[in-house]
C-alpha cells in the first residue's frame, strides 16, 4: 500500500511568551508514515502536542524543521497558498468544535469543499452526503437550529462530500455526550469503510477517547512531543 | 491533485444573500446607503436650488445675466449673445432732466422695450401709497412711469404731461417696485421709465450723453453659462444677480456652507459607521477564512470572494442610497418649488456618480483593510485561537487617506471642513480621556448599589478599554445629533434673526439740517423711537498719503469707478452695532474735533489704506486732510445706514454742506404716516424697502427649510454610528447574558444590568458630546458664519439625557431577543 502521509524528524518550537530566549519545544522529532486506507489514532495527554502534529500533517502549519509529505507531495517547503492547493480535494476535516459557517445552511456548508475543489455538481453531492448522515430533511437548516450531534453530522457530511483521500479528525466526539459521540463514531467509520470511487479514505484521528482509539487500526501515543507506537 | 478551480462569485453572492443575517453587514449597508443618499441628495438638490435661486435673484435683477457698457454694445457682442439662443432685451440708462411746467428734476432715465422685464415684475400704482399691481410689459409708446421721488419732485398726478428732451410723454403710473433696483444710496436718482420707441424723438442720447447700455438676457442654464463664458472686449462688463444683490449673495453663501456641512458631517459619520462595522466584520471573518483555507481555499480566492462580496454590497447600498437621494431631493424640490413659484431645473446625473464614488471610497478606505487583515488569518486558527493580526496599522493609515480624500471631494470650504474634522479628532481625544476618568470614578460605586447595577457598572468598569472606545464612538454620534439640533435651532435662527421683525424698512434721505429736529419730534410723536439720524457730506478724494490722486492714478477699474464720484461721508461718536473695529480703536467722544477717519474694508482694499495714512477730501472747495485712525468691517446686509468712511463729530459740521438721512421700522398698517410725512416735508425722499426685505426673509426661510431637511441625513448617519457601536459588543453581551442566566440570574436582573450599563455609557457620551457640540457650534458661528453665538448650558442636560435615553433604547432593542432565548442556545450556538 502506498504512503499518503509521511513525516520525518518533524519538530515544532515556539518562542517563549515571556520574551526570554528559551523556546518551547512542542514536537521533538516526530517520524511517521501512514499508508493509504489506514486508520490511525493519535492519543496523548492534554498539551502533549496532538493537535499541533495533526495540523502539521494536514499542512495547516509548517514545522520548525523536518519534512512532511502529503499525498505524495512534500508540503513543509510550500507557502500557505500552495499548501491550501495541496489540501483542496485531497484532505477532509472533522473538528471538535464543528466549525460550521453560521450564516450558511447545512447544505451550503457541505457544498463548500466540493466547490473549492472545483468538482461538478456540488449541490447534489452535498445533498447525497447529508442524506448519508441522516440529515436529508434538514438541508435548509442553519447551524443554530441543529443540536450538537446534528452539527457534527453536518461536519462529517462536509468532510466526505469532498471525497478526500485523507480525513483528519480532531477530537470529533469531544463536544458531544457519550451516546451521541458513539453514534458519530459509528457514522465516521461506516462512511470511511464505504469509501468512494478511489477506495476507503485514510483516517487520522486525534483523541482522548480510548474506546475511539481502539477502533483504529493503529494507535500512536504522543508524550512530551515524541511518539511512542 | 484537484486544483482550486471554482470561481468565488457564487460563494460571494451566497454570502451577500446570507449577509443580511449579520448585524454588522446590515448596518454597514445602511451606513453606505445613508452616505450615498446624503451626498446625492445634497449635490442634486444644491445644484437645482442654486439654479432656482439664481432664477429668483434673477427676478430682482430683471434678468439672469446682463452685459453692460458705457458705449453702445459692440455688434459682435450682441451677435455672440444672440448665438447662445438666450432671450435678449436692450436697456439704456442715462441721467437727464425731466420737466413739468416750471418744475425740473434730475432723473435716471431707463429706456426699455416691450419685453421688459425679462425676469421678475414691475409693480405700479396710480398714486403714492395706493394699492400696487403687477404691470404687464413696460410703458407703452408715448407713456412714462415714474417713481415716488420724481412724482414728489415734480408734484405729479396721474395723466400729467412731462417733457423729456424734445418729447412730451404722459405719466401713466407710479413705480412701486422694479427689478434691478439695488439698496445702495448711490443709484437712487429718481426713476423715469420710458419706451424705446420714444427715445429717438427725445434727442437725448447724443454723443456726449453719459449713458449706460445694458443687454439683459434670460435662458436655460446652458445658455446662461454660454453667456458667462463669452469673451468680452474691454469696457464691456457682465453683471450676474449675485453681483447686483450682495445681501442675497451672503444668504446663498451661508446656505451652501450649511448644506456642505450637513453633507460632510453625514459622510464622515457614515465613514465612522462603516469603519466600525467593517472592523467587527473583519474580526468575525477570521474564523471563516481559517476554515476556508483549511478546506483548500487560497488567500487570493478568499480575498476575491470577500472583495466581490463587498462590491456587491456597495452596489446594493449605492443603489438604495441613490434612490433615497433622488427621492429626497425631489421631495424638497417639490416642497420648495411650490413655495418659490419657480420651475426647478431637472437634476443632472453627475451628482449620482459622485455619490457612488463616495460609496466606493468608504468601502476601499474603511472596509477593505479589515478584510485584508482577515484574509491573512492562518488556517491553524481552526485549532488554536490566534489573535495576532497582520498589518495592524493598515486600517488607521487607510482611514486617514480616505478621510482626506473624502474632504477633498466633498468640501468647498476648507475652513469649515477643517473645523468639522479637527473638532471630531479633538472630541474623540476628549471623549476618550473623559470616559477613562469617569470609568475610574465609577469603579468604587458598584459596591454601593444593587445586583443589577453592580453587574452593569461592573461591566463598564471591567471592560475599561472597550467602554472607552464605545463611549468615543457613541459620543461622536451623539455629537453629530446634538450639532444638528444646535445648528438647526441656534445658528439658523440667529441667521434668520439678522433681519428681526423691527429691522428698518423705511429710509428717509435728503433731510436738510434744519429739518432734523422737527422731523425727530414728528417721528417721536408718532411712536417711532428707533430712528437714528445720520449727517452726510459729499466729498471728492483729491490726495492720498499727501500725493494728489485722480481716477487715472489707479489701475483697478473698480477703484477708478469708485474714486470717480463723490464719497458719502458721515460722522459719529458712536459706532453702529453692525460695525466692528478690526484695527485701531474707536474714538468715542474723545475724537470730537480730531481730523480722523474710520475706513471700511472695501475702502481699505480699494485704496490700500493702513492706520496712519492720510486722505485729503474736497468738500465743495474746502479741503480737509484726515488721518486713518481705525479700520472697520460692516455688515452691509443689516439694512441699516452705513458708510465706507466715517469721521468724528466736530470736524465737518462747519466746513461741509450736509444732508441727513435716517431709517426706522414702520409696521405695514401704519404706512399712512408716510403720506403725512411727505406733506410736511416735501423735499424728503422716502425709500420703502419693505418688499425687498420680505423677499430676503422668504428666501432665508426657504433655505433654512432645505438645510433642515438635509440635516435629517446627518441624523440618520449619526444613528447608524450609534447602532454600529452597540452592535460591536453585542456578541459579548449575549454570551454574558446567557452565562448569567445559566448561573441562575433572573431575566429582570440581567435586563436591569444591561439598562444600567447602557444608561451610564449614554450619559457619559452624551455629556461630553454636548460640551463638544457647544464648542464646535461656537467655532462655526464665529469663524465660518460670522454670527454671534452664546453658550447654552441647558444643552448639556439635554445631551446627557438624550444620550442615556438613545443608547439605552438602541441597546435594549439590539439585545431584547437575547433575554428571551434559552441560555443553552446562547452559549452553544453562534448568534
Amino acid at each position: 500500500m502506498s504512503t499518503v502521509v509521511f513525516a520525518k524528524d518533524v519538530r515544532k518550537e515556539i518562542s517563549s511568551l515571556d520574551g526570554s530566549s528559551e523556546t518551547l519545544k512542542i514536537l521533538r522529532g516526530v517520524n511517521l508514515s501512514i499508508a493509504a486506507g489506514e486508520t490511525l489514532a493519535i492519543v496523548g495527554a492534554s498539551g502533549s502536542g496532538k493537535t499541533t502534529l495533526l495540523s502539521l500533517l494536514a499542512g495547516l502549519d509548517s514545522p520548525t524543521s523536518g519534512e512532511v509529505h502529503l499525498a505524495g507531495r512534500r508540503i513543509d517547503t510550500l507557502d500557505e497558498d500552495e499548501r491550501a492547493q495541496a489540501r483542496a480535494g485531497t484532505v477532509g476535516f472533522v473538528f471538535q468544535s464543528f466549525q460550521l459557517l453560521s450564516g450558511f445552511t447545512a447544505l451550503e456548508n457541505v457544498m463548500l469543499p466540493a466547490e473549492l475543489a472545483g468538482r461538478s455538481d456540488p449541490r447534489e453531492r452535498a445533498r447525497v452526503a447529508l442524506e448519508r448522515v441522516g440529515l436529508g430533511a434538514r438541508l435548509q437548516h442553519y447551524p443554530h437550529q441543529l443540536s450538537g450531534g446534528e452539527q457534527q453530522r453536518v461536519a462529517i457530511a462536509r468532510a466526505f462530500a469532498g471525497e478526500p483521500r485523507i480525513l483528519f479528525a480532531d477530537e470529533p466526539t469531544g463536544n458531544l455526550d457519550t451516546a451521541t459521540g458513539a453514534r458519530i463514531i459509528e457514522l465516521l467509520f461506516e462512511l470511511n469503510a464505504q469509501g468512494h470511487a478511489r477506495g476507503a479514505a485514510t483516517l487520522v484521528l486525534v483523541t482522548h477517547d480510548e474506546a475511539l482509539a481502539q477502533r483504529c487500526g493503529r494507535v500512536l501515543t504522543l508524550r512530551e512531543g515524541a511518539l511512542n507506537g | 491533485m484537484a486544483e482550486v478551480a471554482a470561481a468565488p462569485t457564487g460563494y460571494a453572492l451566497r454570502r451577500l444573500r446570507k449577509g443580511w443575517r449579520s448585524g454588522e453587514l446590515m448596518i454597514l449597508t445602511l451606513a453606505l446607503a445613508v452616505a450615498v443618499a446624503a451626498v446625492a441628495a445634497v449635490s442634486l438638490f444644491t445644484g437645482r436650488l442654486n439654479e432656482a435661486i439664481a432664477l429668483q435673484t434673477g427676478e430682482t435683477l430683471g434678468a439672469d445675466l446682463m452685459l453692460t457698457s458705457r458705449d453702445p454694445l459692440p455688434k459682435e457682442v450682441t451677435k455672440a449673445a444672440q448665438a447662445t439662443g438666450a432671450t435678449l432685451a436692450p436697456v439704456v440708462q442715462f441721467p437727464s432732466v425731466v420737466l413739468r411746467g416750471e418744475a425740473t428734476a434730475l432723473a435716471s432715465m431707463k429706456v426699455v422695450t416691450a419685453d421688459y422685464p425679462l425676469r421678475g415684475v414691475v409693480r405700479i400704482a396710480d398714486q403714492p401709497f395706493g394699492p400696487a399691481r403687477i404691470a404687464v410689459g413696460g410703458p407703452g409708446p408715448g407713456e412714462a412711469w415714474v417713481d415716488l421721488r420724481l412724482w414728489q419732485d415734480l408734484s405729479l398726478e396721474g395723466g400729467a404731461i412731462v417733457q423729456a428732451g424734445a418729447s412730451q410723454l404722459v405719466v401713466r403710473a407710479l413705480i412701486v417696485d422694479e427689478p434691478g433696483r439695488g439698496v445702495g444710496f448711490s443709484d437712487l436718482a429718481p426713476r423715469f421709465l420710458m419706451n424705446a420707441a420714444d427715445l429717438p424723438a427725445t434727442g437725448l442720447l447724443g454723443p456726449a450723453a453719459r449713458a449706460q447700455y445694458f443687454l439683459q438676457a434670460t435662458g436655460t442654464p446652458a445658455q446662461v453659462q454660454a453667456l458667462k463664458e463669452l469673451q468680452l472686449p474691454l469696457g464691456v462688463r457682465r453683471v450676474s444677480p449675485e453681483d447686483a444683490r450682495p445681501e442675497l449673495k451672503a444668504a446663498l453663501r451661508n446656505s451652501a456652507e450649511f448644506l456642505g456641512i450637513a453633507r460632510l458631517a453625514a459622510a464622515l459619520l457614515a465613514a465612522a459607521a462603516v469603519a466600525l462595522c467593517a472592523a467587527q466584520w473583519g474580526v468575525k471573518l477570521r474564523d471563516e477564512v481559517a476554515l476556508l483555507k483549511c478546506l483548500g481555499a487560497s488567500r487570493a480566492w478568499v480575498l476575491r470572494a470577500l472583495v466581490l462580496n463587498l462590491l456587491a454590497l456597495g452596489a446594493v447600498a449605492g443603489g438604495v442610497g441613490a434612490l433615497l437621494g433622488v427621492g429626497a431631493q425631489e421631495v424638497v424640490a417639490r416642497m420648495l418649488g411650490t413655495l418659490m413659484q419657480v420651475q426647478l431645473p431637472a437634476p443632472s446625473l453627475l451628482p449620482l456618480l459622485q455619490a457612488w464614488f463616495v460609496a466606493l471610497l468608504l468601502l476601499i478606505g474603511f472596509a477593505l483593510p479589515p478584510i485584508l487583515q482577515a484574509c491573512a488569518t492562518s488556517p491553524i486558527r481552526v485549532f488554536q485561537r490566534d489573535e495576532r493580526v497582520a498589518g495592524r496599522r493598515l486600517p488607521a493609515v487607510s482611514a486617514a487617506i480616505a478621510v482626506i480624500a473624502l474632504l477633498w471631494t466633498q468640501t468647498q470650504t476648507w475652513q469649515a471642513a477643517a473645523l468639522v474634522l479637527g473638532g471630531a479628532v479633538l472630541v474623540a481625544g476628549l471623549l476618550a480621556l473623559n470616559a477613562w476618568l469617569l470609568v475610574l470614578l465609577l469603579t468604587p460605586l458598584k459596591r454601593a448599589v444593587g445586583t443589577s447595577w453592580r453587574f452593569g457598572l461592573g461591566n463598564v468598569a471591567r471592560r475599561r478599554g472597550s467602554t472607552v472606545a464605545q463611549a468615543v464612538a457613541l459620543g461622536l454620534a451623539l455629537l453629530a445629533l446634538l450639532l444638528v439640533s444646535v445648528v438647526r435651532q441656534d445658528l439658523l435662527s440667529t441667521w434668520r434673526n439678522r433681519l428681526p421683525p423691527n429691522t428698518p424698512n423705511q429710509f428717509l434721505i435728503n433731510i436738510q439740517p434744519d429739518q432734523v429736529e422737527p422731523l425727530q419730534a414728528f417721528l417721536l410723536s408718532k411712536g417711532v423711537t428707533d430712528a437714528r439720524f445720520w449727517p452726510m457730506a459729499r466729498g471728492r478724494l483729491v490726495a492720498l498719503r499727501g500725493q494728489p490722486v485722480t481716477a487715472e492714478t489707479f489701475d483697478d477699474p473698480e477703484t477708478r469707478r469708485w474714486i470717480d464720484r463723490d464719497f458719502n461721508l458721515s460722522w459719529s461718536a458712536e459706532l453702529n452695532p453692525d460695525n466692528e473695529i478690526t484695527q485701531g480703536e474707536w474714538w468715542g467722544e474723545a475724537g470730537r474735533g480730531m481730523p480722523w477717519m474710520s475706513a471700511d474694508e472695501y475702502a481699505v482694499e480699494r485704496l490700500g489704506l493702513k492706520l496712519g495714512d492720510t486722505l485729503t477730501l474736497d468738500f465743495a472747495g474746502t479741503q480737509i486732510e484726515f488721518t486713518i485712525h481705525n479700520l472697520r468691517t460692516v455688515k452691509w446686509d443689516s439694512f441699516r445706514p452705513n458708510f465706507f468712511l466715517l469721521a468724528p463729530p466736530g470736524v465737518l459740521e462747519e466746513k461741509a454742506a450736509a444732508q441727513w438721512l435716517t431709517s426706522f421700522h414702520l409696521a405695514p398698517d401704519r404706512r399712512s404716516l408716510l403720506r403725512e410725512l411727505i406733506q410736511g416735508y416735501p423735499n424728503v425722499t422716502v425709500l420703502d424697502i419693505e418688499s425687498l426685505m420680505t423677499q430676503v426673509r422668504t428666501m432665508m426661510d426657504r433655505i433654512i427649510g432645505a438645510v433642515e431637511f438635509i440635516f435629517l441625513f446627518t441624523l440618520a448617519a449619526g444613528l447608524t454610528v450609534l447602532l454600529a457601536a452597540i452592535e460591536g459588543t453585542r456578541g459579548e453581551r449575549v454570551r454574558e447574558a446567557g452565562l448569567l442566566r445559566a448561573l441562575g440570574a433572573r431575566s429582570s436582573v440581567i435586563a436591569k444590568g444591561l439598562i444600567a450599563e447602557y444608561a451610564v455609557l449614554g450619559l457619559l457620551a452624551g455629556t461630553i458630546a454636548a460640551i463638544a457640540a457647544q464648542v464646535i457650534a461656537w467655532l462655526l458661528a464665529e469663524q465660518v458664519f460670522k454670527l454671534p453665538y452664546g453658550l447654552r448650558p441647558s444643552l448639556w442636560l439635554v445631551g446627557a439625557g438624550v444620550g442615556a435615553l438613545l443608547v439605552t433604547t438602541l441597546g435594549w432593542w439590539s439585545l431584547r431577543g437575547t433575554l428571551r432565548t434559552p441560555p443553552d442556545r446562547v452559549l452553544r450556538g453562534p448568534t
